[in-house]
């Protein structure tokens, strides 16, 4: 030991020290941003009620907690809004092999011009806000907007028809505006993987007589499913986590029933002032699901594929 | 190397001092934080309202809106323990706030102003009515206070009453209306003669709106909830009033708000109301109201929308049109205030301070009330050549009339008055004038207004005004007006508030747009059992004990 001290820092130590340094406010961002907000989790054990501080506020342990499911009204509401959500992330969850799909097909096109106009066109909805996106829906789909008015002048309904208050299908429209929002966007991420498979095994395949099918089902597809399953992976840890602007901006008193998801639950209870403490709850619960998922799946990848995402 | 450094030194001590000596240059005009839930509006002040305050007291007023998310707003800058220099709130938020030190003291400050010396019987009777003020200190002030009395009714209107195109009721021959249903078949044969305005956009009975629902401590949807007081009857969130001084629940299918929502469903059914009522906004409504495909009117302000001049005076005006089986509750000046209070942020500056007790101050003056009351005078009053003020530009709100640089530019309706609640209520008397601020009370606009439909509407009803006709035929529920700090809601009652709110608008909505009386029954029976699930019960007993402090008040002034 003292024979160390005396010889003072290696080179490579001062190299680490110096490297930790480059780290180090990054790490400092983390802490501030990621971990210091978890102290806010302490209200959740608390009858907090703003503007009263929280010193003052009564400790209620576990009461927000059992709260969401002691009563049988409320349990049927917060499974109701389960039941949305994961019909909505599973809908998705279901579907999500579109944007790869269409990613090979947008590859496949040989005209580079119409190419890029046909991946500006669908890209660019991810730039719209969903207020924005539905302001759209509405003026179309609305009782005096273009639809309704165009089936009555053709005499097919003989009072105008309000669409976005009809709560049937809702799960599978709110997967269609969600597709043609971000379906574009979500390609791109699959277009670069296409780019990184090696020209070669495709000029062989070619040589071989390979079909343009056949190239795309033996060559694109396995070469661009980890980038697939890695997304996969991601979206199933945020399975609870659907947002909440889409389905805000659609829901009305009709189609509330098939469209609260978890996030827009924890928004309505929170939106009264003595909701804090049990929004802090839900929010709590939602954290730990969603790293349980993460955990689970990473798990269930290393079983099947041999590797890990985490 | 060397020079390098030097300049790139000298280049930043530079910007460093002139970035210092332009935060600390000169008088600059102060930015007042104004936390209001009245305002409509979020931003800074703009227009001819904000070049008055400017001019007076070298202040900008940046209004941070209180409405639209629930309570979010004030919550999160509550927590933050920070609410504003300058603050409009409810009633149960101000008494939080003077608990929990959020609110200035102004005790020192607020009788060295006359305008507001002149409310001191009201300012008191709220903060002496305070729970935890012993000492009486002084933290809010009232707003719309009146200066006549608590019991007494001095407007031509009330707040609610069926209204009616005068132009289509006179058409019909001014059959008499016995009830709701006959108001509805009324409504029909008007639609049936005119299906289309002017410009051939479909009319309708009504065109409702969502956005107001759940707002001002309801519990109910706000074209259901206004209408109730036609029976004499209002909701008291959880229960609803009876003229009797019973309380009954919001739920009892006898009571008004089941009444008016079948009523709607009828029109529905009937295919009377505008199929956008449960998705549009307030701003797509008035616009129906503006363009005339609304023929029936129910809150004063929505005349605001139609009645022009020009209308009052070829009779195509709405008015107030009796319904024999109607009785109107209505509440009596507002003497003590309407509920919400004026207060300073505890955290303000000496100099905030005492700039925002001089506007305070102003605010209150008669000379402050005409600007917020009667706008400018020289472009929407002046004084007539026997002294007498007279209204001009009458369609300066209709038409956001492009107002004179001179006064600030802009459309009238862009620039006036954001902060949207006052101190001094426009009925009240003008010590200055003797006729309230409010320019239809004006005798110039009264004497000018007195036109051929308000000649036949008087020979019909024998009366000049709505209210007059009503007090004479003793069809006025009047409620005193007092002033009683009434207990807030802890967590618990406020979240079951919050989940039997959103469970009533929810069905509401859904059974005014129900198709068969069976549907909507059981619509109802549905509503009542998710309410009693959420502990309507305890919701009620809560109610009923807070708003009994209030009805014994009342009952003591009677």
């Amino acid at each position: 030991m003292q024979g160390m001290k005396r010889r003072g820092l290696t080179k490579k130590q001062i190299r680490g020290y110096r490297e930790f340094l480059y780290i180090l406010p990054f790490l400092l961002l983390v802490l501030i941003f990621s971990y210091y907000p978890l102290y806010g989790w302490v209200y959740a054990f608390f009858d907090y009620r703003p503007p009263t501080p929280l010193a003052d506020s009564k400790f209620v342990a576990f009461k927000w907690f059992v709260y969401m499911v002691e009563n049988p009204t409320r349990l049927k509401r917060l499974l109701e809004v389960l039941r949305n959500t994961f019909a909505i992330s599973g809908i998705s969850l279901f579907f999500s092999w579109f944007p790869m799909i269409f990613a090979i097909f947008l590859n496949e096109i040989k005209c580079v011009p119409y190419k890029k106009f046909v991946q500006t066109v669908t890209t660019l909805p991810n730039f719209i806000s969903w207020v924005l996106v539905f302001s759209v829906a509405f003026t179309i789909f609305n009782g005096d907007g273009v639809i309704s008015n165009l089936a009555m002048n053709a005499g097919w309904i003989d009072k105008p028809v309000n669409f976005l208050q009809n709560s049937n299908h809702m799960w599978f429209k709110m997967w269609l505006w969600l597709t043609w929002k971000n379906a574009g966007w979500a390609a791109i991420m699959y277009l670069a993987a296409i780019t990184g498979i090696d020209e070669e095994l495709i000029e062989a395949a070619k040589v071989d007589g390979a079909s343009r099918m056949k190239i795309i089902w033996h060559i694109t597809i396995p070469g661009i499913l980890p980038t697939y399953f890695v997304l996969v992976m991601l979206n199933l840890a945020s399975f609870l986590n659907n947002g909440m602007e889409q389905y805000f901006v659609f829901r009305n008193q009709f189609n509330s029933d098939y469209i609260n998801v978890l996030d827009l639950y924890v928004y309505d209870l929170s939106r009264e002032i003595g909701g804090y403490p049990l929004s802090t709850a839900f929010s709590i619960l939602k954290s730990i699901v969603s790293i349980t998922l993460l955990f689970a799946t990473n798990w269930i990848s290393k079983k099947i594929r041999g590797e890990s995402i985490i | 190397m060397k020079t390098k450094k030097i300049i790139a030194l000298l280049c930043a001590v530079t910007m460093t001092v002139s970035m210092l000596s332009g935060c600390a240059g000169g008088s600059k005009t102060s930015t007042l934080e104004f936390f209001d839930v009245a305002a409509n509006y979020n931003g800074v002040q703009g227009g001819w309202f904000a070049k008055a305050v400017k001019d007076k007291f070298d202040l900008e007023i940046n209004i941070i809106s209180g409405q639209g998310t629930g309570e979010q707003q004030y919550a999160t800058r509550a927590a933050s323990g920070n609410l504003g220099d300058i603050l409009i709130l409810e009633s149960a938020q101000f008494q939080d706030c003077v608990k929990n030190g959020l609110v200035k003291d102004i005790s020192d400050e607020i009788y060295k102003h006359d305008s507001l010396k002149a409310f001191q019987q009201q300012i008191d009777a709220l903060n002496k009515g305070l729970p935890d003020n012993p000492d009486g200190k002084i933290y809010g002030i009232p707003t719309e206070m009146m200066n006549t009395s608590p019991t007494s009714y001095s407007q031509d209107v009330i707040y609610s009453s069926p209204m009616l195109r005068w132009d289509l009721y006179s058409e019909l021959g001014c059959p008499e209306i016995k009830d709701l249903n006959g108001l509805m078949d009324v409504i029909a044969q008007m639609l049936e003669k005119h299906p289309k305005n002017a410009s051939g956009d479909p009319c309708y009975m009504a065109s409702l709106w969502p956005d107001w629902d759940g707002g001002d401590d309801m519990i109910g949807i706000a074209n259901v909830v206004q209408l109730t007081t036609w029976y004499g009857e209002k909701i008291k969130q959880s229960l609803i009033l009876k003229p009797d001084g019973s309380f009954i629940p919001l739920t009892d299918k006898a009571g008004s708000y089941y009444k008016i929502l079948k009523w709607w469903n009828t029109a529905y059914n009937r295919g009377l109301i505008d199929e956008n009522s449960a998705s549009q906004t307030w701003d797509d409504a008035c616009a129906k109201m503006t363009a005339g495909q609304v023929y029936l009117f129910w809150y004063s302000w929505q005349v605001g929308f139609w009645n022009t001049n020009e209308r009052l005076a070829d009779g195509t005006a709405f008015i107030y049109t009796p319904v024999k089986d109607q009785k109107y509750y209505a509440e009596a000046d507002s003497f003590f205030g309407s509920g919400r209070v004026f207060a300073v942020g505890s955290k303000v500056s000496k100099d905030k301070y005492k700039k925002i007790m001089e506007f305070l101050d102003w605010y209150a003056s008669p000379e402050g009330a005409m600007l917020q009351h009667d706008g400018i005078e020289g472009f929407n009053y002046k004084k007539g050549d026997d002294g007498r003020y007279v209204e001009m530009n009458s369609n300066a709100l209709v038409d956001n009339l492009p107002v004179p640089e001179e006064w600030g530019g802009g459309g009238w309706n862009d620039g006036n008055n954001q902060i949207n609640q006052w101190i001094v209520s426009a009925n009240a008397t003008n010590p200055l004038t003797g006729e309230p601020y409010s320019k239809q009370y004006w005798s110039t606009y009264k004497e000018a207004n007195y036109t051929q439909m308000r000649k036949e509407w008087e020979a019909k009803f024998g009366a000049k005004e709505p209210a007059e006709y009503m007090l004479k035929n003793n069809l006025l529920v009047i409620s005193p007006n007092v002033s009683v700090a009434l207990p807030t809601d802890d967590n618990d009652i406020s979240l079951i508030r919050g989940q039997c709110k959103d469970a009533v608008n929810k069905y509401s909505w859904r059974m005014i747009y129900a198709k068969t009386d069976a549907e909507f029954d059981k619509l109802w029976d549905d509503m009542t059992k998710e309410l009693n699930g959420y502990g309507f019960d305890k919701l009620m007993q809560f109610d009923k004990e807070k708003y009994t402090i209030e009805l014994n008040a009342k009952n003591a002034v009677k």
